[in-house]
């Protein structure tokens, strides 16, 4: 497997730059956050990769780390689209500009 | 063999991914995106980690993409009300620093040759012992401290989502 490296470092290049174009390119705000659970999971990738490429336990351990993370992100997160659409009617995130200049 | 696979399975990753994105429906996109979970699940089968790849479909397909169903499903959202708009992102030079973005991802990323270190987890040991022994002689010896902090970001995350989405 250390030998498969290069393709599984690739298609995760290739899956986080699909994951960018998403975030940069969707106006709903529930698919920006799935975008940013797919460039979330390339890196998932990236991270077991190396972790067989050396045999070594850390790389699991991150992710593991992660999955909680994006869990804890995607309550925190959903929480407040459901407040804004209480809020506003509509979850477009052109119509929250409060904060521009 | 094993090659063909890998390439079977990546190519269905991206499909996925790119369906995500340019789906008009939002759950359509949901849906894609738990396909993508489960491909994902499938490569890390192919790295010889079982454990991971469960621990894959069971958290991000079944909890979290479940919990994003629930949240559209509340929030009564059917059509997208904007489409990918193709002109406008490439006059805009969006897709030129994407692709700008991965070249440098691939020539830095994709060089790396096989190291030479050698850890606890090879594949005879793992079929001796188990991964989850293995895994745990990590967390529990070295990787303490970030176990415990994990567990307090879990329990402040808990109680932020709740204060946030009260009725009061």
């Amino acid at each position: 497997m250390a030998d498969h490296q290069n393709i599984y470092l690739l298609l995760s290049a290739i899956l986080f730059t699909i994951g960018c174009g998403g975030v940069l390119t969707r106006k709903n705000a529930i698919v920006v956050f799935l975008c940013i659970e797919i460039m979330l999971g390339a890196v998932n990738l990236v991270f077991i990769t190396f972790s067989r490429a050396n045999n070594s336990p850390e790389g699991i351990f991150m992710v593991m780390c992660i999955m909680a993370v994006a869990a804890a992100e995607a309550a925190v997160g959903l929480a407040i689209f459901v407040l804004l659409y209480r809020k506003t009617g509509s979850i477009n995130i052109d119509k929250f500009n409060l904060l521009k200049w | 063999m094993e090659y063909a696979l890998i390439l079977f399975c990546g190519i269905i990753a991206i499909a996925s991914a790119i369906m995500v994105i340019v789906s008009r429906n939002t759950v359509h996109s949901a849906l894609w995106m738990i396909g993508n979970c489960v491909i994902l699940a499938v490569l890390f089968l192919l790295l010889r980690f079982p454990f991971i790849a469960i621990l894959q479909v069971i958290v991000y397909a079944g909890a979290i993409m479940m919990f994003i169903l629930f949240a559209i499903m509340m929030l009564n959202l059917r059509q997208s009300d904007d489409s990918v708009d193709i002109a406008g992102n490439i006059s805009k030079g969006r897709y030129l620093i994407l692709a700008l973005f991965f070249i440098g991802v691939s020539v830095i990323g994709v060089g790396f040759g096989p190291m030479a270190l050698k850890g606890s987890m090879t594949v005879p040991a793992m079929m001796k012992f188990g991964e989850v022994e293995l895994l745990a002689n990590y967390i529990f010896a070295e990787g303490l401290i970030p176990f415990e902090l994990v567990s307090v970001l879990l329990t402040a995350a808990i109680v932020g989502a709740i204060y946030l989405a009260k009725k009061d």
